[in-house]
């Protein structure tokens, strides 16, 4: 028989890869278990991660690139399960990414495995349309990163600017937590 | 420049095959795309032409695919969308990127998961849900603030949005040469991210007139957000009511 890519007793996993495009090799990838998935959501814990063996764990993760890579799993998120109401609020600020535009820093926050807060701590440009359109794509690369855990919106259509440098600065403060 | 592109893929347990070889596929089409197609990367074979240093015969097959697609969306467009009008040379930007999301999400369709979401940073492709019998839900971007939905539909095929606030829309009036933006927002969805992309750049620039194109385009629906905030669906615009917002 075979062993199921995903938590025995789960029917379907969510996976989302987030990967470079356009972009000079810095790539992460954020993976969540199945959002409705009520064997993935009572998983609870965050597991390791690394190769195929997540898979068993009922997270895969998938990483590329060149650049600072990792993955991240969250369990969620329908049913809040009793370690989010025990587990203390955990901060940290990810490095200063510098773009072609400015420089981009966020601040994430995060409750046991899960993903509370992003915060842009610092985003600076060195043109005004560039400031414009920072202030524009910031809230919406927040929303983006949140709404992966959220049971209602699977993803947002609008602007067609996102920062890499954004997702490197979560990515590296999220691996501050130890946050997998 | 960065651009994100997202993946969601539910799958069964029982897959033929390890969903991330499919993925690994799917971002190889996306990294293929980039390579052929980049407008930034001074040696891809779109700069090239884009030069002249490159003869259309010359150039890979794709190059000729993506562009013949374009021809049929100038045509569709009325056209508004034309990748010839830009300056600088014919530029397929505007419809390439959710080509690219398509191939990858025909990757993962062919792969025989029962949901994927393809984002490329707000062009959205996707097949079925993300569970069996549910419709993937995308909301809206508010043009007027940008931490707030417009809408939330429920997701048949491909959504794509072109709007003021983003960078490099291409919007540019075909017939002037100069940048224009008719609407605040114009979000597009249909069966085809690429037509789809296409046709929403071409409402920016077209305005709320252009939306009777879609007349003849059966399965594309559109949300226009005018410049003053209020909003146009098309009848069969796939909003849920009071969701998100």
């Amino acid at each position: 028989m075979r062993r199921a890519p995903v938590v025995l007793g789960s029917t379907a996993v969510g996976l989302v890869a987030i990967l470079g495009f356009h972009t000079h090799g810095s790539t992460v990838s954020l993976v969540q278990p199945g959002g409705t998935s009520p064997a993935a959501g009572s998983q609870g814990s965050s597991t390791s991660q690394g190769s195929s063996s997540s898979a068993s764990t009922g997270a895969g993760s998938l990483s590329s690139g060149t650049g600072p890579s990792g993955s991240v799993s969250g369990s969620s998120s329908t049913t809040p399960t009793t370690a989010a109401s025990t587990a203390a609020a955990r901060s940290a600020v990810g490095a200063d990414e510098q773009t072609q535009y400015g420089a981009v820093q966020v601040k994430v926050t995060v409750v046991g495995s899960r993903i509370t807060a992003i915060q842009t701590v610092q985003l600076s440009a060195f043109d005004p349309r560039s400031a414009q359109i920072n202030a524009a794509a910031a809230p919406m690369l927040q929303q983006e990163a949140l709404s992966a855990q959220s049971a209602n919106i699977n993803g947002v259509s609008g602007a067609s600017y996102t920062s890499a440098a954004y997702i490197a600065s979560l990515q590296s403060a999220l691996d501050q937590l130890g946050f997998k | 420049m960065g651009t994100v592109v997202s993946f969601d893929v539910r799958f069964a347990p029982a897959l033929p095959e390890m969903p991330w070889v499919a993925l690994a596929r799917a971002r190889a089409a996306l990294r293929r795309a980039d390579a052929v197609f980049s407008t930034w990367k001074e040696n891809s074979p779109m700069s090239c032409l884009r030069r002249g240093e490159l003869e259309l015969s010359e150039a890979p097959e794709v190059v000729r695919d993506v562009l013949e697609l374009c021809a049929e969306a100038r045509r569709w467009s009325g056209g508004w969308f034309d990748p010839w009008a830009m300056p600088g040379g014919v530029d397929p930007t505007g419809l390439v990127k959710g080509w690219a999301a398509q191939k990858a999400l025909g990757e993962l369709v062919a792969a025989g998961v029962s949901g994927a979401l393809v984002n490329a940073a707000g062009d959205i492709a996707s097949h079925g849900g993300p569970e069996p019998g549910t419709a993937w839900r995308v909301g809206v971007q508010d043009p007027f603030a940008a931490d707030r939905l417009a809408c939330v539909v429920e997701l048949t095929g491909a959504i794509a949005t072109s709007g003021t606030y983003e960078r490099g829309a291409h919007l540019v009036d075909p017939h002037t040469g100069r940048p224009a933006a008719r609407l605040a927002s114009a979000s597009v969805c249909g069966p085809d991210l690429a037509l789809a992309d296409a046709m929403a750049t071409a409402l920016m620039v077209a305005g709320e007139g252009g939306v009777d194109l879609l007349a003849d385009l059966p399965g594309y629906e559109a949300y226009l957000i005018r410049l003053d905030g209020s909003v146009r669906p098309t009848s069969g615009f796939p909003i849920v009511a009071g969701a998100g917002t």
